[in-house]
């Protein structure tokens, strides 16, 4: 990645981070730095600017892995198995930050960290698919075979992604916003009721955080080929 | 001292942007670390 879009997206993110916190709510906003007070969710409502944009990296994260896996079953390549991994080491992170962050959001909205909410249980499943997705790397040594089978597995839990993230959370009702029967949970997210100001800070996190995934991404693959070349060489010593 | 302990969400600015920058410098340094070794390699 180019060293101005890493300088870009630092300062971008910055001035995100700045707006989503410091830019105070109120009834009738006047100026174009106030953001609306959202009856229900209040000042919570800043949260949307974070959590969202990192479930949706984690998302980008596991498809990546899931279109790397499909490329080295079809040309063998080691480096595709490399690019696999990494990208789901980096959405396991990101899954993990995501949880953490809606688990907060819930103590304060809905009075408990966890609630079993259709919402947290598929990111939970999610969170064990992935984490099986390195037992099972670490349970195979031979390199060739580890790919071939880690590759495998990459594309069959990329398949249950777009359903756990995307489809379980609408079909069945719950707290979490965008439930089914949930009107007025519908809200923020799905329908875009946010203000113009809010929404143009939100969407700006979530190029933010997309382009910082793949500055994290390649540092990953990066290091991950530098760690494969040494050990090639004292392999050979 | 008193505007911070009236607006207290300047307070979680001041802590989260500390981290943003913290992790900012170790995503930039662990950049140049690897671009030493990539380099080394090379050699």
């Amino acid at each position: 990645m180019k060293t101005w879009l890493k300088i870009a997206v630092s300062v971008w993110l910055t001035g995100i981070i700045i707006a989503g916190i410091a830019f105070p709510m109120v009834k009738s906003p006047t100026t174009w730095y106030e953001f609306p007070f959202i009856p229900g969710l209040e000042e919570k409502a800043r949260n949307i600017i974070f959590h969202v944009p990192i479930s949706w990296s984690t998302v980008v994260a596991f498809i990546m892995s899931t279109i790397y896996g499909i490329l080295y079953l079809k040309k063998k390549d080691i480096d595709y198995d490399l690019r696999s991994v990494s990208s789901a080491s980096l959405g396991l992170l990101l899954c993990v930050l995501a949880t953490v962050t809606g688990a907060i959001w819930a103590k304060f909205n809905w009075g408990s960290f966890w609630n079993w909410d259709p919402r947290q249980t598929s990111i939970f499943i999610l969170l064990l698919i992935y984490g099986a997705y390195f037992v099972l790397r670490s349970a195979v040594e031979e390199e060739e075979r580890r790919a071939t089978l880690s590759s495998v597995y990459s594309i069959i839990a990329g398949v249950t992604v777009p359903f756990f993230i995307f489809v379980m959370p609408r079909i069945m009702s719950g707290l979490h916003p965008g439930s089914l029967g949930d009107e007025q949970g519908k809200g923020p997210v799905l329908e875009f009721k946010m203000a113009t100001n809010m929404l143009m800070v939100f969407f700006g996190a979530l190029i933010g955080f997309t382009v910082l995934y793949f500055w994290m991404y390649s540092l990953k693959v990066r290091q991950m080929r530098v760690e494969r070349q040494l050990q090639q060489i004292t392999d050979t010593q | 001292m008193e505007f911070f302990e009236n607006n207290q969400l300047y307070v979680v600015l001041v802590v989260i942007l500390s981290i943003w920058f913290g992790f900012l410098g170790y995503l930039f340094k662990l950049d140049l670390k690897i671009k030493k070794l990539e380099e080394q390699l090379k050699k």
